[in-house]
């Protein structure tokens, strides 16, 4: 429970920091935002869902896409 | 209420179960892959993406992320409530899950409305096909885990319920799915172009 408020707590945050960043004009933004989201994807994904409880497969799994997405998200901007 | 020991470890139980797991997945390839294409449209009329997602309002898409993290929230508090045994929590917080799910769903309707208003429709150009047809086919994914989110509150109501942990953990594994899509589809159509 303590876990899943910690989690919460993180990902308000983080939402947070990403509409502050998505304001800035700057270079880094673009990847700022990605691994925001790739962040807040984790934190869903590992906590929320458990799968830092699961079979490394699945962790693998999810963390392989992430991979992918943003790999090639970042090499089209 | 009948629960049984599930090992997480095993490779073929992953919370909410492997057949649910594998439609996750398919789910994200798609909004992925589509993700993906919107991208790759945009470098033909770079111009035309900025200008459009500036007529989208960025603060509804963070409240909306808001919720859906505070829904996922109560939905993670609720299982663990059920594996406690605590089904009277359980079900209050399936009920506060829900209410986010349909405050999401309200302030997309408004969003939605406001967008028709304005003559933003699906055909006004590229980036308004790709952002109607994704957030339009994530509402649906919202709406369908709303569906499946009551039948397992009515399910668990009944005096005699049969839904297992099991049941409970598939349909809080479908609700985290539409967490996890928004997450990806909010940051690219609201903020990145």
């Amino acid at each position: 429970m303590k876990k899943l408020l910690i989690t919460l707590g993180v990902l308000i945050i983080l939402t947070i920091v990403t509409a502050i960043i998505s304001s800035a004009n700057e270079s880094f933004t673009v990847v700022a935002i990605l691994i925001l989201a790739v962040l807040k994807f984790i934190g869903v994904s590992f906590y929320f869902m458990e799968m830092k409880k699961a079979h490394v497969f699945w962790k693998a799994s999810v963390l392989i896409f992430l991979l992918l997405f943003t790999t090639i998200i970042l090499l089209q901007f | 209420m009948k629960s049984d020991t599930i090992s997480y470890k095993n490779i073929y139980y992953p919370p909410g179960g492997i057949l649910l797991w594998i439609i996750i997945f398919l789910e994200l390839f798609t909004f992925g892959i589509a993700l993906i294409a919107m991208v790759y449209s945009s470098k033909e009329a770079p111009e035309l993406f900025h200008e459009s997602r500036l007529y989208l309002n960025s603060t509804i898409g963070v409240v909306n992320t808001f919720f859906l993290i505070v829904s996922g929230f109560f939905m993670a508090v609720s299982v663990h409530n059920l594996k406690q045994q605590k089904l009277d929590k359980t079900k209050l917080f399936l009920k506060l899950t829900m209410l986010g799910g349909l405050l999401f769903l309200a302030l997309k309707g408004y969003e939605y409305f406001d967008k028709i208003d304005a003559g933003f429709n699906i055909g006004y150009n590229t980036f308004f096909k790709y952002y109607w047809m994704l957030t339009l086919f994530h509402v649906v994914h919202v709406i369908v885990g709303l569906v499946i989110l009551a039948s397992v509150y009515f399910g668990l109501s009944k005096t005699n319920s049969t839904t297992k942990l099991e049941d409970v953990e598939a349909s809080a594994a479908f609700w985290h799915m539409c967490d996890l899509i928004w997450l990806l589809l909010f940051p690219i159509i609201y903020l990145l172009f």
